[in-house]
């Protein structure tokens, strides 16, 4: 018979012991509870009691780096843990990679100065940034937030506004040469209310993609183009006159597709390319330009009606329709960025004409079938644009958590995860990463590194990189894709960032967005009109008490506008 | 014994017929998950019943058993610790739920007290708490009781388990109600005339009766624990294969056969542990009832 | 004596007698796990809902009041905006339908597998059970391929092979909101199938043998026997699967949100109740917590009454009479 916890008894009696004992055992769960809080709670108040021990940063990296590393091992640190995390395309796994090379360069510097400290670096990276995000807000109440976290800049405005991540404004007092070497238009894009909240880490144009081949086969020139749209002479109406040509001439399915979903920013050039606003400078609002958007909606219609576009462009595929499309010709041209150039090298989305199977393009062949322009601007007389959406290194305001006495040395903790960043800036690990995932560079030097050929042609060794789980995790990815096809595209490209736009640092742009994704499906699809969905956009905004609040509406739909004329 | 089937005087011709109806009704489900399994034996996701779309290749197993996700570049994860997790989270709630389903079951199907009909009608009405809702109060709790940080990642665990057992208690309630509603009394008269406690009959004598109930709960149980998101996703420091899939199944970057494979691996324990909790669901006979 | 102390000091005289009683030591376990994760976290959600709480931030906003701000903006939005209607009428539709499917369905699979052989029954069983097992992104991605609305989507490839159609159909953004319901219902109702299949057939298997052997040897046939024996002592199962898919059903959100995220059906007939309250608290870009609590506690305040008075309607009363015998 198997025992039972309960003595055999019968009546009163075991009634009786029974309600004690689970009496007595929650009673007892509870006073141990409060015992061991009570406790913890006094130790940690205690803790509180003792003077901080801090550091003045000199603004000199290396003395820096080892009076930290000494003023923790006088504590009795010997190893300092960080999380670190990211997410998006694969290719771009150096956002968290990044930190762990910093923390081994800063290992080995303790090394050689004779300081006893290690730093260790666990890392996620996921697919999708947002959920990165999501879980970054919804654990630092937990207390189990990264310490470093590289993600899109637009969350700087909540993540700000929470004081979720650490004002470093102070700490860059110190390092304004380091700042230097950044992009001016970067660095504006991290502050928030006037501080700076994060250290970019790189950045996009978002190109027009125009096949060569199918140009060729319609008889389309493409010599000078890339001029003539930087001089605003080539606009919205010429690009659907060529797509027009194409598809009439049998030489490709589609005139334009671009990508769907939450990749609305790519739409959100339109805004720009007609002048319009997102944003208010002066009253920190959120704007609804009608007419700009109005001319947006028109022409992406305009296209949809002659089947240029598929009207269900918002609903398509990316693996087996959106990128097997541009990468297999099937489009005159593509509304992309500049990370799609090494993407369709690293991904099967190219059928292979003789043998008929999936591979991923060359470099030669991204080469060969892609030339690429700003986005031209909307009508006669406007500008071209571009738009960037920087990634930015972001620091825990409560970094260095998980290591012991952080209410003592928090000062020493939230330093180190900053000279992190730092290092982690360095002139090879952002080339490197430009190169592998095609981003662009957001410093100066490493863009200077980036024309240093000698240095392109040593890379394949990685000779710099220093963690060997760095090394381990990237060769394979940079020995496809660091040639001088990649790093010209790159150094090619980096004149966009002059005409770049950002989205708007609101903390509810977001939501913003998310009807303007909603508003533009409708209108391909059919179901509103150009001007009803404007309407559409005006409703939705009214319909909630925020919005309404934070977004202004400026314009009137232009009566008898069109893009054909 | 064989278990409780309708092997009498059965027609042949009508267990086809039903068999036929049956499959015929389930041909979406059948497609789907074959052509799942089918995608992680290619290089692209193969989505419809054209064969051109196919080509044949192994290596998705392979990145995924290297803990890789994507064919160049991307982090390598520990899919073994993932796997790990996920089966402690589970088999932790699964036992906790099964545990607790079957005193409260006992309690409200063969006791009669104060409140009763209270209790079983707030544990229904339970059931329309939704987690989404209920997350940022356990959230609070989970604060509330935060240990030191060395023991965190042990106490999310526990967390977790506890919190995600918790929802699962109404359902387990119930169903063990039915079950032990079917068992005569007299098998518990005569138990306890001959003078065993109430929990000596319920773990001696009800508890073996009902192992198919038993194994329903169990089964409930391990799934809510295998594929939670928002508790684990919350309040685990670890991640388990559900999280793990879902963060990584972003339609644009993501290399999808490779969520097919990984989907295809987080299948096989949850089949494995159904067919053991089946086995117990068919072979145990009730003729108990009569001893 | 005023009225208020005699009703509490009945309550209070009956808690005693229940911790008195020998079933609190059965019941204390899951007592206490309910009281901590179900009735404190919904009273701070309660609470939530008249604090502006937003990204997770509790230390910020858990001490800010803000009467009932979060009511008035969810009412305000219900007024105006064209989605959220919709999504009232999704939910009641969305509901209605799949807990038909799921409780005929899974009492006519749980019926239709006893009556065929046990290998032939287990592995149905394993099949219908999939969906509940499987995660949910991969769940997704199946339907999402499988009612794709271009030539790549399984239905419209087999269509289109078989001659039926000439272009692809969009079912879940064309045919409106029809389609989408469709959808939703078709592959949620895949998921709670297995619930109710599970729950019958376990059942089933606990029903006296003898009572079917006789039968037959009367001459019974399977429908004599599903209506004479197997639904009537079913009874109780029925019930309590009929009212927990409601309820479940009325909170689900998890099978529905990439199908809404990849855009294989139309946000506004896509979305309920609880998926809007998740998309609000935990995925738009501002994480509002406090007006998706206000939109939770109204929908648990209408769910507890549905579910309330289909249990009255279903004989709740009659089926939880004291147990005879009790010692």
């Amino acid at each position: 018979m198997i025992p039972s916890p309960y003595k055999a008894s019968s009546g009163e009696e075991g009634l009786a012991t029974g309600l004690t004992k689970v009496q007595a055992g929650i009673i007892t769960i509870i006073i141990l509870v409060a015992v061991v809080a009570g406790v913890y709670y006094m130790v940690t108040q205690g803790r509180e009691a003792e003077k901080p021990v801090t550091v003045e940063l000199t603004g000199d990296f290396e003395t820096d780096v080892v009076n930290i590393g000494k003023a923790l091992a006088a504590h009795g640190i010997k190893e300092v843990k960080y999380t670190v995390w990211s997410g998006g395309d694969p290719n771009s796994v150096m956002r968290v990679y990044g930190i762990v090379e910093a923390a081994a360069r800063i290992t080995k510097i303790w090394g050689d100065k004779g300081v006893d400290v290690k730093i260790t670096v666990t890392t996620r990276y996921e697919s999708d940034p947002k959920i990165v995000y999501s879980d970054y807000i919804s654990k630092w109440t937990l207390g189990q937030a990264p310490d470093i976290m590289a993600n899109g800049y637009v969350y700087i405005a909540s993540l700000a506004e929470e004081g979720y991540i650490l004002d470093l404004t102070p700490y860059l007092e110190k390092y304004s040469d380091f700042l230097e070497d950044f992009y001016s238009a970067l660095v504006d894009a991290m502050k928030y209310k006037g501080k700076i909240y994060g250290i970019p880490q790189d950045t996009e144009a978002r190109p027009i993609y125009i096949r060569k081949d199918v140009a060729e086969c319609a008889g389309i020139d493409l010599t000078g183009l890339a001029d003539k749209v930087k001089n605003g002479e080539f606009t919205w109406k010429d690009l659907y006159d060529l797509a027009l040509k194409a598809k009439n001439a049998g030489c490709a399915e589609w005139g334009v597709i671009h990508r769907k979903g939450s990749a609305h920013p790519d739409l959100i050039q339109f805004i720009f390319a007609f002048e319009g606003k997102l944003y208010n400078d002066a009253t920190g609002k959120l704007v609804l330009d009608k007419e700009a958007v109005y001319k947006w909606f028109a022409t992406e219609k305009a296209f949809a009606d002659a089947g240029l576009l598929p009207s269900d462009m918002m609903g398509w595929d990316w693996g087996k329709q959106i990128h097997p499309t541009v990468v297999n010709g099937k489009t005159l041209a593509f509304i992309g960025g500049v990370w799609h150039w090494t993407e369709w090298q690293t991904k099967s989305y190219y059928t292979d004409p003789a043998t008929g199977e999936p591979r991923p393009l060359t470099a030669e062949e991204v080469h060969d079938f892609f030339y690429y322009t700003l986005f031209p601007a909307g009508e006669p007389g406007k500008k071209p644009v571009t738009l960037s959406q920087p990634y930015a290194w972001m620091i825990n305001s409560k970094a260095g958590y998980q290591n012991p006495d952080f209410d003592k040395l928090k000062d020493l903790y939230l330093k180190l995860a900053f000279l992190l960043v730092v290092k982690a800036s360095d002139p090879d690990i952002n080339a490197i990463h430009s190169i592998i995932s095609s981003h662009l560079p957001v410093t100066k030097s490493a863009l200077n590194l980036l024309r240093d050929s000698s240095w392109v042609a040593d890379l394949v060794n990685l000779p710099t990189i220093v963690s060997g789980e760095v090394k381990n995790s990237i060769s394979d990815i940079v020995a496809r894709t660091a040639n001088p096809i990649n790093v010209a595209f790159l150094e090619d490209a980096t004149y966009m960032l002059d005409y770049t736009t950002f989205t708007p640092k609101h903390p509810l742009y977001p939501k913003l967005a998310e009807f303007f994704a909603e508003a533009i499906d409708k209108v391909l699809r059919g179901t509103l009109s150009p001007k009803d969905a404007v309407d559409f956009l005006v409703s939705k905004i009214n319909a909630d008490p925020d919005l309404k609040e934070a977004v202004e509406i400026v314009g009137e739909i232009p009566s008898g506008w069109s893009l054909t004329g | 014994m064989p278990g409780m089937r309708d092997v009498e005087v059965r027609s042949r011709a009508s267990e086809a017929l039903i068999l036929l109806v049956i499959l015929a009704v389930s041909l979406p489900l059948i497609t789907g998950y074959s052509l799942l399994i089918l995608s992680g034996f290619s290089k692209s996701m193969v989505t419809n019943l054209d064969p051109s779309s196919f080509y044949p290749t192994l290596m998705n197993w392979i990145l995924l058993l290297q803990g890789r996700t994507a064919q160049f570049a991307g982090i390598r994860v520990n899919i073994w610790g993932i796997v790990a997790n996920t089966l402690v989270v589970a088999l932790g709630v699964s036992a906790l739920v099964t545990l607790v389903g079957s005193l409260t079951g006992y309690a409200v199907s063969r006791m009669n007290f104060a409140g009763r009909k209270h209790i079983m009608m707030l544990l229904i009405l339970l059931h329309a708490f939704p987690g989404s809702v209920l997350v940022v109060g356990v959230a609070f709790i989970y604060r509330m009781f935060m240990p030191p940080l060395e023991y965190i990642r042990f106490y999310s665990f526990f967390y977790v388990i506890v919190a995600r057992a918790a929802i699962e208690i109404p359902m387990a309630t119930w169903l063990m109600k039915g079950f032990f509603d079917m068992i005569p009394w007299e098998i518990e008269w005569s138990a306890i005339v001959d003078g065993a406690s109430r929990f000596r009959v319920w773990w001696n004598v009800l508890l073996p009766m009902i192992k198919p109930g038993v194994a329903a709960v169990m089964l409930f149980g391990f799934l809510a624990g295998w594929m939670d998101l928002i508790y684990v996703r919350t309040f685990l420091v670890d991640r388990t294969l559900a999280t793990f899939i879902e963060a990584n199944a972003e339609a644009e970057y993501a290399y999808l056969p490779l969520v097919a494979v990984a989907g295809t691996l987080y299948l096989l324990p949850t089949i494995i542990f159904f067919i053991a909790a089946q086995r117990l669901i068919f072979t145990i006979s009730v003729s108990g009832i009569k001893g | 004596m005023p009225k208020s102390s005699v009703f509490s000091s009945k309550a209070l005289h009956g808690f005693k007698q229940f911790v008195r009683s020998e079933a609190s030591r059965f019941l204390a376990l899951a007592l206490f796990l309910v009281a901590v994760f179900y009735i404190i976290p919904i009273c701070i959600s309660v609470y939530m809902s008249f604090t502006p709480l937003r990204n997770w931030n509790i230390d910020r906003y858990a001490g800010i009041f803000v009467g009932l701000e979060n009511y008035y903006r969810f009412f305000y939005l219900l007024a105006n905006d064209p989605s959220v209607k919709s999504v009232f009428l999704t939910t009641a539709v969305f509901v209605a339908l799949t807990l038909a499917v799921n409780v005929l369905g899974g009492l006519s699979l749980a019926i239709a597998t006893f009556f065929v052989n046990e290998r032939a029954a287990g592995g149905l069983q394993l099949l219908w059970l999939l969906p509940r097992m499987t995660p949910i992104a991969v769940y997704s991605l199946i339907w999402y391929y499988f009612f794709h609305p271009s030539s790549i989507g399984t239905i419209n490839g087999i269509l289109y092979k078989l001659g039926l159609i000439s272009k692809p159909i969009d079912i879940g953004q064309g045919i409106i909101p029809w389609g989408a319901w469709a959808i939703i219902v078709f592959v949620n109702g895949l998921v709670g199938v297995s619930y109710g299949m599970i729950v019958f057939t376990s059942a089933i298997n606990n029903i006296p043998k003898e009572l079917v052997i006789a039968a037959r040897v009367d001459g019974a046939s399977n429908w004599d026997i599903t209506r004479k024996i197997l639904v009537p002592m079913l009874r109780w199962h029925i019930l309590y699967v009929t009212t927990w898919q409601l309820l479940s059903l009325l909170t689900t959100y998890d099978h529905l949100f990439l199908l809404v995220k990849w855009g294989l059906v139309n946000r506004d007939y896509g979305t309920t109740w609880s998926l809007y309250i998740y998309n609000t608290a935990f995925l738009t870009g501002l994480q509002d917590q406090g007006l998706a609590a206000a939109a939770g506690v109204i929908l648990v305040i209408v769910s507890s009454i549905l579910g309330f008075i289909t249990l009255k309607l279903m004989g709740f009363d009659k089926l939880i009479k004291p147990p005879r015998g009790d010692l």
